[in-house]
């Protein structure tokens, strides 16, 4: 199917192939450029009815409903829901917070994982994907195309992708919010280490100009756990000054502060509509995409 | 704080392993990159005042459980006065037990002494300390006696009340002469003492001498003063101060004079109910009581016609110390004042004579019995109370009769023959005759003791106007009462070998009016004479009164002993002792009403350089000097490890903290 056989590690076939069952859905009207099978706001030539309205000179006669005239004596146009397909906008959070992995497997290699599957899903159902990357700025960036070789060069950016530097995730949002054509999924991938309220800015912003946002919070089972033997010093991946501290100590207070965080951020999602997936890392990431379409399916936008 | 066993002390520093460890283990720490560090951030940023408590009390019930723990090794007691060098334990504790009646003196508001009290504390320290030999040497006997154990001082009779004062510098002088004769190195020495000056007598030259004995023995004698200075002010003693039998118109009575002292200065006048007992049959005497003394003289008590001698006591109502508040005495008829006369000269023999023929005291009858060179073993010497001797010496059968005299407690006065005299007598003998151009005096006279003591008024003999014109010198070994201006002596005192031995004076010169004044200024001839002879009279009564402190011969049977005294130690106890018609009467040492105590500083002098340590106790008091106190350090370590344990449960924690997803 693909055009590049190039062999990549961050997508497993196996579980597209278990995934492709279930499609990946918006919540709300799309407003793509070709027909596809979302719901599009706008009325179209789909087989499913949706309103009559007065005939104005210039619609299509092809369109008016001759019957309803032939009841009524009044000229009534009759028209159909529009499908439309979705772009699909991944914004990858390539920090440097994102390197850390204490089994194994880091942040930024789960959120590859996640991001290829479902761009590659989005593309075999007609959708189209793009994908930016996140860092101090835009690091990479390939807007939504819904061809398999976009899905290549994706990839291939996917692949280039390292986790670096501080993170500016809330600017470029907003940045996003403004650059990315009105009513697209963005989904975002990130360990969202941010203050809460900043990242609920962004999202009204992103909601404000009608995008079905998706946030995908990657955890390490370290970070939640935090329990260490000895006195460490953590030095911060995203260049910040060491701290020094006795786990035995602190941790305490790191998992109220850490509670704090996570309970505000779910805050954050519940007011601002947004589809939030909190996931840790040690679960398989086939497991949290299944839970992520299926919970879209049931929320899937109305005509 | 003291310790038994101190040397495990130096295992304290091991307290500070958990603080050595947490050190360590904080240098032993990891290099972590680390994503989350917005939440480090704020956990370091929230208050941290309970978890940095948190952490430094359990490090310091760490460092307080181990240090218990060593602690209860070292066996701690309570009381801090041993110092830290406890654990030294001595091969030998000698303990110097201060018996005198002083030492009786109750407590406030208890029945137990300072002598029971401190007997006590000694038992419960010696006991708690453990250690080798104990040794008592009690104020009585003055002579070391090993104990089985430290528990025995409560059956002794050895270690119970005496009437006698208590001598320390001697009991001090026969421990070290213990230690040194055992050849012991390391030892205890606890005085249990009151701190009188009497019984301690800091002035006397002895203690420089014990100074030196005991400086050597510095680093391995230590010195422990159970003191129980505390004067009662509401304590009085009685004492007799006199006794004389009167028979008028036919009725026999004693005239009794006591004293009683101990009150204070500022207490106002009353009247103290003095009971009087007389050979069973007893009365109450009121004694008017100022100014904290109360003297009584000659207060005459009737006897029945059928008593000729017997005993008595009087006694006080009880006070705090009720070793003072009982005096004995014996009472018989005063024995005739016999004086056998020998006088070459007859200017001489006049004042002799009438000296020694007028009587000091109506009541007693004076005889001089003349004799003459050869005739002295005829005298009935069992009545002869002195023998006054001017002439050459005596010899053969004479001298044979004036030893025996002599040795048996009579009193002789020899003044010199005024013609030359080679002859000797208890190897004293007069020398040549010296005579001055000018009269001299007499410079130097013993006016506190002896045949030229000051008056009962308090006031001192005309020795001073003496006027010498001619005299001798006295060669021979005799201590000197009164001196010449030319140091030349003028009458010296001699004691005949012999338990029982009597008293001979030479005098260096005459009663002549060529000689000296002594016979015109007849008063200080008349007093020494009558002073003389009142002592002969003394050894033939049967009547004889001593202070205790000096045990008494088998024959003496008690006949009265003051309350809860034992009969084991006659010679030590205030009571009344008979011999066949001999009475014998046991006083309580008069120093010991005397109040004085030790000044702190005085004290310290006499144990400077040595290891000392006083503790000061109450009478009465019922806490330990010292006790074990591991048991409390045990729960303290116990407590320390509950703590820790407690403050290490891991906390609860948060059900939203965690992989969720």
């Amino acid at each position: 199917m693909l055009p590049d056989r190039k062999s990549r590690t961050f997508i497993e076939p196996q579980v597209v192939a278990r995934l492709a069952g279930v499609p990946l859905v918006s919540r709300r009207p799309m407003q793509g450029n070709v027909s596809g099978r979302h719901v599009s706001p706008h009325r179209g030539a789909s087989v499913e009815f949706a309103e009559y309205r007065k005939y104005v000179p210039g619609d299509d006669l092809r369109r008016l409903d001759w019957r309803a005239y032939g009841r009524s004596d009044r000229y009534y146009i009759k028209e159909f829901e529009a499908d439309t397909n979705l772009r699909c906008c991944l914004v990858l959070d390539a920090s440097g917070s994102m390197g850390f992995g204490s089994h194994g497997l880091t942040k930024l290699q789960y959120a590859r994982q996640i991001a290829a599957t479902m761009a590659y899903l989005a593309v075999q159902q007609g959708d189209a994907a793009g994908l930016t990357c996140v860092a101090e700025g835009i690091t990479q960036q390939l807007p939504p195309k819904r061809n398999a070789a976009h899905l290549s060069n994706l990839f291939d950016m996917l692949e280039r992708t390292e986790a670096a530097g501080p993170t500016r995730l809330t600017a470029i949002l907003h940045e996003l919010a403004e650059t990315v054509r009105q009513r697209a999924l963005v989904v975002i991938v990130s360990d969202f280490f941010l203050p809460s309220e900043e990242l609920r800015s962004c999202f009204e912003h992103l909601r404000f100009r009608r995008h079905d946002v998706a946030a995908i919070q990657l955890l390490d089972p370290s970070e939640l756990d935090f329990q260490f033997q000895r006195p460490m010093r953590f030095l911060d991946m995203e260049g910040g000054p060491a701290i020094f501290a006795d786990p035995a100590l602190i941790s305490q207070r790191y998992h109220s502060a850490s509670t704090a965080h996570l309970d505000a951020l779910r805050g954050v999602v519940m007011e601002t509509g947004v589809d939030y997936q909190q996931v840790n890392i040690a679960q398989p990431h086939e497991e949290i995409l299944m839970r992520f379409l299926v919970g879209r399916l049931r929320n899937r936008g109305r005509r | 704080m003291s310790f038994l066993q101190p040397w495990m002390l130096v295992a304290l520093p091991i307290a500070a392993l958990p603080i050595i460890i947490h050190l360590i283990n904080e240098r032993r720490y990891q290099t972590l990159p680390w994503a989350a560090m917005m939440f480090l951030l704020a956990a370091n940023q929230m208050s941290r005042g309970y978890a940095r408590l948190r952490q430094w009390l359990i490090l310091g019930l760490r460092v307080v459980a181990i240090a218990a723990l060593l602690f209860v090794i070292s066996r701690p007691l309570a009381g801090g006065w041993m110092g830290a060098a406890t654990g030294d334990r001595a091969e030998t504790t000698l303990i110097l037990l201060d018996r005198s009646p002083s030492m009786q003196q109750m407590g406030v508001e208890t029945a137990m002494s300072k002598l029971e009290t401190g007997q006590r504390q000694l038992r419960d320290t010696l006991r708690t300390l453990g250690g080798g030999r104990v040794v008592l040497i009690d104020s009585g006997h003055v002579r070391p006696q090993e104990l089985d154990s430290v528990d025995a001082l409560a059956d002794m009779p050895e270690a119970g009340p005496a009437d006698n004062t208590a001598d320390i510098p001697a009991m001090l002088q026969e421990a070290t002469d213990y230690l040194d004769a055992n050849e012991i190195g390391r030892a205890d020495i606890w005085l249990v003492s009151d701190l009188r000056a009497s019984d301690w007598q800091p002035e006397s030259g002895r203690w420089a001498a014990l100074r030196e004995t005991l400086l050597p023995r510095a680093q391995t004698t230590r010195f422990r003063l159970l003191a129980y200075p505390e004067v009662q002010t509401e304590n009085r003693a009685i004492t007799v101060t006199g006794i004389k039998y009167e028979r008028a118109d036919r009725q026999k009575r004693i005239l009794l004079s006591l004293e009683i002292s101990g009150g204070s200065v500022d207490e106002p006048d009353r009247m103290i109910p003095v009971q009087v007992e007389i050979e069973g049959s007893r009365i109450e005497v009121p004694v008017h009581s100022s100014g904290g003394r109360a003297v009584l003289r000659d207060y005459p008590l009737p006897l029945d016609n059928a008593v000729d001698s017997g005993w008595g006591r009087v006694s006080l109502p009880a006070d705090a110390n009720p070793a003072d508040n009982v005096a004995f005495f014996a009472f018989e008829p005063p024995v005739p004042r016999v004086t056998v006369l020998f006088c070459e000269d007859d200017a001489v023999r006049l004042p002799l004579r009438l000296a020694a023929e007028i009587p000091a005291e109506p009541s007693i009858q004076h005889r001089v019995l003349q004799t003459q060179r050869g005739l002295l073993q005829t005298v009935p010497w069992e009545e002869v109370g002195l023998l006054l001797w001017q002439g050459v010496m005596p010899t053969a059968g004479d001298l044979e009769a004036v030893e025996a005299f002599l040795a048996a407690g009579g009193q002789a006065m020899f003044f010199p023959s005024r013609s030359s005299d080679t002859g000797q007598l208890q190897a004293m003998r007069f020398g040549n005759w010296q005579s001055n151009a000018t009269d001299q005096g007499v410079s130097q006279w013993r006016g506190d003791q002896g045949l030229l003591a000051g008056t009962l008024a308090g006031g001192s003999l005309p020795v001073g106007e003496l006027r010498i014109k001619r005299f001798t010198t006295l060669q021979g070994t005799a201590t000197t009462l009164a001196r010449l201006s030319g140091e030349m002596s003028l009458l010296v005192r001699h004691h005949p070998a012999g338990d029982h031995a009597g008293t001979v004076y030479f005098w260096a010169t005459t009663p002549h009016p060529d000689d000296s004044s002594l016979g015109t200024d007849g008063i200080v001839l008349y007093v020494a004479i009558q002073r003389a002879l009142a002592a002969g009279a003394a050894a033939l009564q049967s009547t004889a009164d001593q202070v205790a402190g000096s045990r008494l011969a088998e024959r003496w049977s008690p006949i009265v002993i003051g309350d809860q005294r034992p009969h084991s130690e006659p010679g030590y106890h205030a009571g009344v002792f008979q011999d066949g018609e001999h009475l014998l009467t046991i006083r309580r040492a008069p120093a010991e009403d005397q109040l004085q105590i030790v000044a702190d500083d005085q004290l310290l002098g006499l144990f400077r350089g040595l290891d000392f340590t006083r503790i000061d106790d109450r009478a009465g008091n019922y806490a330990s000097l010292i006790h074990e106190v591991w048991r409390l350090f045990l729960i303290l370590m116990i407590l320390a490890m509950l703590g820790e344990a407690w403050l290490c449960l891991p906390q609860p924690r948060s059900p939203t903290a965690g992989g969720r997803s």
